[in-house]
């Protein structure tokens, strides 16, 4: 039975398994690879995307489970996170970039939520994402600036 | 030009080899002087490839999906020590969808030893690989293998050192009289320690894309090393290195652990061969973690002798280093050789066998280890004779490596010292210790960093000026998240005379065949950079050149900056596009190449950093509340990119302190802890307050912009640091590493 998927403001069908994890159809199915596979295991948030405005690891998620409700991934985040693409990279809050976008995705779920964070909002927010870089400061330092905070 | 060649020595992590060098006296630059009026290097920059990082548009290996793309997964050894007895390669070709399986025999085109084994020595060897139209089918692929093996009993750290069982000779360097010096020293102390198995852990796990063009091969490979990469596959498959091309545009984290081809390029190559078709072969989280590499796990003991007045009279170090199935011994004993003047010591190492795979490179392997125990002992020491931990490290301050007998290119050390200290506010360190209202046990403890990061030859970068006077430097160097193409475009820049915004900077591509070194031994910023100055050199000397023609002026009489040339009296100040607007379709073009360090010298990187601490002695959690962090790397050529590096360092080494540790399976060798659930790394909620500085002064010594490598340095000290900031709040010394909770308490107890 086909899968029917809204990603990004689109519909797809999809002749996938209802069991096959979402990051991998993002990926593989619908060419969507801003959203990575760090774990597999839900251990690390770097194929976090947002399921319904909630940040997910879609690496557990079956595809499934996602029907009938609005992913957005990385690329549909484009033009509401430009502030906080932005902060980003004033800031330097990120190495290697691998961990990137879903640190951008757990930190537009926050700001959404809570338009001036505090740094344990911002800490508790962002600590299903793993950086091995140890960009962790920026990042932090990012998220204030992009809720007009400032760097402190 | 002027090319010629020279004899000079080349440095790899400490390891010195006598190599031939291309020079060109051309590429002499001066180096920029400490009070150099510049306008781009040593000023904040935001990299130029940030945005598509965190728009997720930046394509890693494990983006790259090519047209009929197969997909491999590897069999493994799921004990540490196995030997096949059964294994069925034809069912596993019969999997609708297998296209391609290789089996311990192969069949393989590559030369050399096969990358599969049916007598794996260690957890995780490779055994088989397959390669098919879906990760779903090759999965199916590999439980149709239906491997059958006998279980050998594993090679385990406890009894190597009884057992005498060593990849190598143990070492042992003796300098002095170590044995009288410590007999006859005023105050002696001992203390051992073991250091844990460090994972790299980086988030992108090692992973390739191969596609054969009839006997062309094209790579992406998650590496640190393009270069080295190319050359492997072209060894490994018999081409000359020209039809092989390996890009590494994006890569997801390495920290040492990404090398040349790696074991998946190789397979990914060879199975590509098999079916016809482009193979990606991605390791997954739990294969990266166990044989994607580590720093070893070490027990260490250190015995410091001194004179009643603090300076050292003796030093012996014993490391029995978990070396698994072998590779080079990292340079655990250094520190006891060169950190501190003393004309005394002896340093073992014992290389111990296990059925681990070979340890590998992990940022400043060895180094990090040696420090993390000789500068818990140097904190024993002090407290055994009275003095000041940072007062007893300036006391055995020493200008020249011991080792080698010569002068370091420059040393600042003391001024690290002295402003972390200020920094960390030092002097007033006792009064953490007195009673808190949250009822923790604070302490603060400092640790000094040594490291090498002098660069060398070879290197090149290649640099074209266009008519609309924008600049491309190529060079062969991968980015791995440091920032370097970024630090590329700002030399160029400055050399060049142009906004940073007109020059662009390509990088991780063998194809223009611009040769870089692995990017590691914090190597690229000082092998690099003078490249890409160098090349910028040549291309402003045409630049003004041609300019004096189009002028009707001298060249010696013009400067550009700022994208404008002037004449030196002031008259002319033209758009450079006013001069490149005349080249048409040609260009201007120069290369650079990375000469030689001066002889005579030692180049080596230092620092400093403190930690505050505080420990609950009730649930055993240490919080590592602040570090402060101040190196001498020379000149900083992006202080953005820099405090990022150090950051980085300084939170891996909390983990290395507080969380890491891959633990083995006594039964069966296999690690226990193979997933991110389980091996702990830190997240945004661990981490402390880290306040960076500089030195900040260029190295005179060095061409030719005075800087040295800063990957590496930040990661030494941080975890000595910690762990003398947990002895201070406790009065407790660990005897292992990382200071879990279970551990604490058991310290405490």
């Amino acid at each position: 039975m086909p899968v029917t998927l809204e990603v990004n403001g689109e519909t797809h069908v999809l002749d996938v398994p209802a069991t096959r994890r979402l990051l991998h159809v993002l990926r593989e199915d619908l060419a969507l690879t801003g959203a990575k596979l760090g774990c597999g295991e839900g251990a690390c948030g770097a194929c976090a995307v947002l399921l319904d405005g909630v940040p997910v690891v879609s690496c557990l998620l079956p595809v499934g489970a996602a029907e009938g409700r609005v992913v957005t991934t990385i690329e549909g985040l484009e033009d509401e996170a430009a502030v906080l693409r932005d902060a980003f990279v004033a800031e330097d809050a990120l190495q290697c970039g691998f961990c990137t976008p879903g640190q951008m995705i757990s930190a537009s779920a926050l700001l959404a939520a809570t338009p001036a964070p505090g740094r344990e909002e911002i800490r508790i927010a962002l600590a299903g994402n793993l950086c091995r870089c140890g960009a962790y400061p920026k990042i932090e330092r990012a998220i204030l600036r992009a809720s007009g905070q400032g760097a402190s | 030009m002027r090319p010629r060649f020279v004899k000079s020595q080349r440095e790899m992590e400490g390891r010195f080899e006598d190599v031939w060098v291309l020079v060109d006296d051309d590429d002499d630059l001066e180096t920029w002087p400490e009070d150099a009026d510049l306008t781009i290097v040593g000023r904040p920059a935001t990299r130029h490839d940030g945005p598509l990082r965190a728009s997720g548009g930046a394509r890693y290996t494990v983006d790259v999906a090519l047209p009929g793309m197969l997909h491999a997964r590897v069999l493994r050894a799921p004990v540490a020590r196995c030997r096949v007895t059964s294994i069925d390669l034809d069912a596993a070709r019969r999997i609708p969808g297998v296209r391609a399986v290789l089996g311990p025999e192969g069949p393989f085109t590559m030369h050399g030893d096969a990358p599969l084994t049916a007598d794996p020595a260690w957890a995780g060897e490779p055994i088989a690989a397959v390669a098919a139209d879906t990760p779903d089918a090759a999965d199916a692929g590999l439980l149709a293998l239906a491997l059958e093996l006998e279980e050998r009993a594993p090679l385990l750290l406890d009894d190597g050192l009884t057992e005498q069982r060593f990849t190598e000779e143990p070492r042992d360097v003796v300098r002095g009289d170590p044995d009288a010096a410590l007999a006859s020293a005023d105050v002696r102390v001992e203390l051992t320690c073991e250091t844990p198995a460090h994972v790299q852990s980086p988030l992108e796990p090692h992973a390739a894309v191969v596609r054969w063009d009839g006997d062309a091969l094209t790579a992406w490979i998650s590496t640190q090393g393009i270069f080295d990469a190319r050359r492997e596959l072209a060894r490994r498959f018999g081409l000359v290195p020209e039809r092989v091309r390996v890009i590494s545009e994006y890569i997801g984290g390495g920290f040492g652990g990404k090398q040349g081809a790696g074991i998946e390029a190789l397979l990914a190559a060879e199975l590509a061969r098999a079916s016809g078709r482009p193979v990606r072969l991605v390791l997954s989280r739990h294969e990266d973690q166990v044989v994607g590499g580590r720093r070893a796990r070490t027990r260490q003991t250190v015995t410091l002798g001194a004179r009643r007045v603090g300076t050292l009279a003796g030093i012996e170090l014993a490391a029995v280093v978990e070396m698994g199935d072998g590779g080079w011994i990292f340079p655990v004993a250094e520190p006891a050789l060169s950190l501190y003047a003393c004309d005394d010591v002896r340093a073992m190492t014992f290389p111990v066998r296990t059925s681990l795979r070979a340890q590998n490179a992990f940022r400043a392997p060895g180094m990090t280890e040696g420090v993390t125990v000789l500068e818990q002992a140097m904190d024993e020491l002090a407290a055994a004779l009275g003095i000041d931990p940072l007062d007893l490290r300036r006391l055995n301050h020493v200008e020249r490596d011991q080792g080698s007998g010569l002068p370091y290119s420059s040393k600042r050390l003391l001024a690290c010292y002295d402003r972390a200290a200020e920094l960390a506010s030092w002097t007033d360190r006792e009064r953490l210790r007195e009673p808190h209202a949250d009822g923790l046990l604070r302490g603060m403890g400092c640790a000094t960093q040594i490291w090498w990061g002098g660069g060398g030859p070879p290197a090149h970068a290649t640099i074209r000026l266009d008519a609309d006077g924008r600049a491309l430097v190529t060079t062969g160097i991968q980015d791995i998240g440091t920032g370097t193409l970024t630090s590329a475009r700002m030399v160029a820049a400055e050399e060049l005379g142009l906004a940073l915004d007109r020059v662009v900077a390509r990088g991780g591509d063998t194809g223009p065949n611009v040769y870089a070194p692995v990017s590691g031994g914090s190597m690229t910023t000082p092998a690099v950079m003078p490249a890409v100055r160098s090349a910028a050199g040549k291309v402003r000397r045409i630049l003004l050149s041609l300019a004096a023609d189009v002028l009707e002026i001298a060249a010696d009489d013009l400067t550009v900056r700022d994208g404008r040339i002037r004449s030196r009296d002031g008259a002319l100040d033209v758009d450079i596009v006013e001069v490149t607007g005349k080249l048409g379709n040609a260009t201007i073009d120069g290369t650079g190449t990375r000469g030689p360090n001066p002889d005579g010298f030692r180049v080596n990187t230092f620092g400093c950093q403190i930690a505050t601490v505080a420990v609950d002695p009730g649930t055993g959690v240490v919080r590592v509340e602040r570090v402060v962090a101040v190196h001498d790397v020379g000149r900083i050529v992006n202080p953005l990119a820099a405090s990022s590096q150090l950051e980085g360092g300084v939170i891996q080494g909390l983990g290395y302190a507080l969380t890491e540790d891959l633990v083995v399976d006594p039964t069966t060798g296999y690690p226990v802890n193979g997933h991110l659930d389980d091996y702990k790394l830190p997240t945004i909620a661990d981490v402390p307050e880290i306040v960076c500085d500089f030195v900040d002064v260029p190295d005179a010594n060095l061409p030719n912009l005075g800087s040295k490598g800063l990957g590496e340095p930040p990661i030494v000290p941080t975890a000595a640091a910690i762990a003398n900031a947990f002895a201070h709040a406790t009065g407790r010394r660990a005897t292992a590493l990382p200071l879990t909770p279970a551990r604490v308490l058991e310290t405490l107890a």
